[in-house]
């Protein structure tokens, strides 16, 4: 028959201390890891349109960003006029943006400074598209930590059919585009 | 003694019957998507642009010349009919068929390519000109332009070389010995000059079949015709999105000159390659966008790399297209009786 061990008190309390012990030792050799945030690739995303409607934040928390490095500052701005709009001017029935969003100012001829109104941007993407067909690529998107929730399970990273978004540490925040010529090097 | 099971109150139906609509809550509520998909005002739409008449196609595709280099980037042909193209690392010259003949090894990737008569190669680095000799060797480096220089086309002829650097938005005009002779396309307003608009880093330049040369200043949509001295003697512009104006924020990206003074240009963003009179009259297109590009993708995002990275026209006025994905050169031939001939000279 076998023999019942029977724990005593004292062992069982010397027992759980060498475990926190071991615990406390292993908690200093690996320091907590960095939090982390979700953050969209924009060398990956495709503008599918999907920010704007599956983010859990209405108006969603994808907002279009503008790098006025790459910019070009075109008068004819794929990104802020209709695809053959009549005129190019700010006429509502020449913009892009659905939302009025975009705004250009007139700097010198024939270059034009363009902002975004992140009130009223949902981050549907259509200007970063035109922006990346005609242009230098200058407008994409980004999660502005300020409006986003950090849900753990992002709906919007569930739905991206690019695999855009990932996890990237708190302490950088963006995926910024910069440098002159779109961020490339020529060699 | 037997113990008496109780009787059931539910049915064993029942209990399927449920099982089954907690499933299907379980999967309408947490598998699917019942979200609104994006108003169609959210779609950017540029199918009625891409998509062209086919009468309005002057050009078939004749062959293609399958290349051997990364990243193919330059292309020029020789005066002896030799094409020479510029990738990685690397300039391989091909005969007329396509054959590989000599393998030339350059430190990064060449630009834009000349060739000049005496047999050399001018390879347009990204601040600088290199010169090759027939066997490849570099024979002379010249001047540095600065860090901002981005050169993008060079044109030869008897006794000039012209670069066209996007980056400073400026043609360089050289003596064949690399001195520097004059600076062109700055704005001056004094001698009417509009100046270079570059928003990308697409410049090009060309010689007509009457040695003029011509400068595309992509920001304003059109071709602007020099002297040496840099005075301006002419310019046409054509903004717009239908099939005779040049679209986006920068275009057209190249040009070439066929022998008839018939000019052949090259657009990104609607990547489509058209043939133009004299006159500047839209005579057709050469290559429409799925003849570019892998079919359903009309478009893609360009920044700095298009489908097209050069162009040129051979000595049997067929248009050679250099298409970087693909990996080869396209040749188009013209198709007999069809409209597009240039106006008949008087």
């Amino acid at each position: 028959m076998k023999k019942e061990s029977n724990l005593g008190r004292r062992e069982f309390l010397r027992g759980t201390a060498v475990a926190a012990a071991a615990g406390a030792a292993w908690m200093a050799a690996h320091p907590r890891s960095e939090a982390t945030v979700w953050q969209i690739d924009p060398t990956k995303c495709v503008q599918c349109g999907r920010c704007s409607t599956n983010c859990t934040q209405n108006p969603s928390a994808v907002k279009c960003v503008h790098s006025f490095q790459i910019c070009g500052y075109c008068d004819l701005c794929g990104g802020y006029l209709q695809p053959g709009a009549k005129t190019r001017d700010s006429g509502a029935e020449n913009e892009l943006c659905p939302v009025g969003a975009l705004k250009r100012t007139f700097v010198e001829e024939p270059f034009y400074q363009y902002t975004i109104d992140e009130k009223l941007c949902v981050g549907c993407g259509k200007c970063v598209k035109g922006c990346g067909v005609f242009g230098n690529g200058s407008l994409y998107l980004q999660v502005k930590h300020d409006l986003c929730m950090g849900c753990n399970e992002c709906s919007i990273a569930r739905n991206c059919p690019a695999n855009a978004f990932r996890r990237i540490p708190a302490s950088t925040g963006y995926l910024l585009k910069t440098g002159e010529h779109g961020g490339k090097e020529r060699k | 003694m037997s113990i008496e099971s109780p009787k059931r109150l539910i049915p064993g139906w029942v209990w399927a019957a449920l099982t089954v609509v907690v499933i299907a809550l379980v999967v309408v509520l947490f598998f699917t998507d019942r979200r609104k998909t994006p108003d169609t005002s959210f779609e950017y739409d540029l199918s009625s642009y891409t998509q062209i008449d086919p009468k309005e196609v002057i050009f078939k595709e004749a062959g293609r010349i399958p290349l051997n280099v990364a990243n193919p980037s330059a292309m020029a042909i020789g005066p002896d009919g030799k094409i020479y193209v510029g990738g990685e690392n690397a300039v391989i010259v091909l005969n007329d068929e396509g054959k590989e003949l000599a393998r030339y090894a350059v430190k990064g990737t060449p630009g834009c390519l000349a060739a000049i008569p005496d047999g050399k190669l001018l390879a347009g680095m990204k601040n600088h000109i290199e010169v090759l000799d027939a066997q490849g060797s570099s024979v002379a480096t010249w001047q540095d332009l600065g860090e901002h220089a981005w050169l993008t086309s060079i044109a030869v002829n008897d006794q000039n070389v012209y670069a066209a650097d996007a980056g400073n938005r400026i043609v360089l005009r050289y003596d064949l010995n690399g001195t520097l002779q004059t600076r062109i396309g700055a704005a001056d307003t004094a001698r009417n000059i509009p100046g270079l608009v570059v928003p990308s880093a697409f410049l090009d330049v060309a010689f007509d079949p009457m040695d003029a040369l011509w400068v595309v200043n992509p920001g304003k949509h059109g071709l602007e015709n020099y002297r040496a001295n840099g005075d301006l003697v002419s310019s046409w512009y054509r903004m717009g999105m239908d099939l005779p104006g040049f679209c986006g924020c920068c275009n057209p990206t190249h040009i070439a000159f066929r022998s008839d003074g018939t000019l052949v240009t090259v657009e990104k963003g609607l990547n489509r390659v058209k043939l133009y009179a004299p006159d500047t009259s839209l005579l057709g297109v050469v290559a429409p966008p799925e003849g570019l590009l892998a079919p359903g993708s009309a478009t893609m995002s360009c920044d700095l790399e298009p489908p097209v990275r050069d162009l040129a026209v051979d000595a049997k006025d067929r248009v050679l297209v250099l298409n970087n994905p693909k990996h080869v050169i396209l040749v188009f031939e013209k198709i007999p009786n069809r409209e597009g001939e240039a106006p008949a000279k008087p």
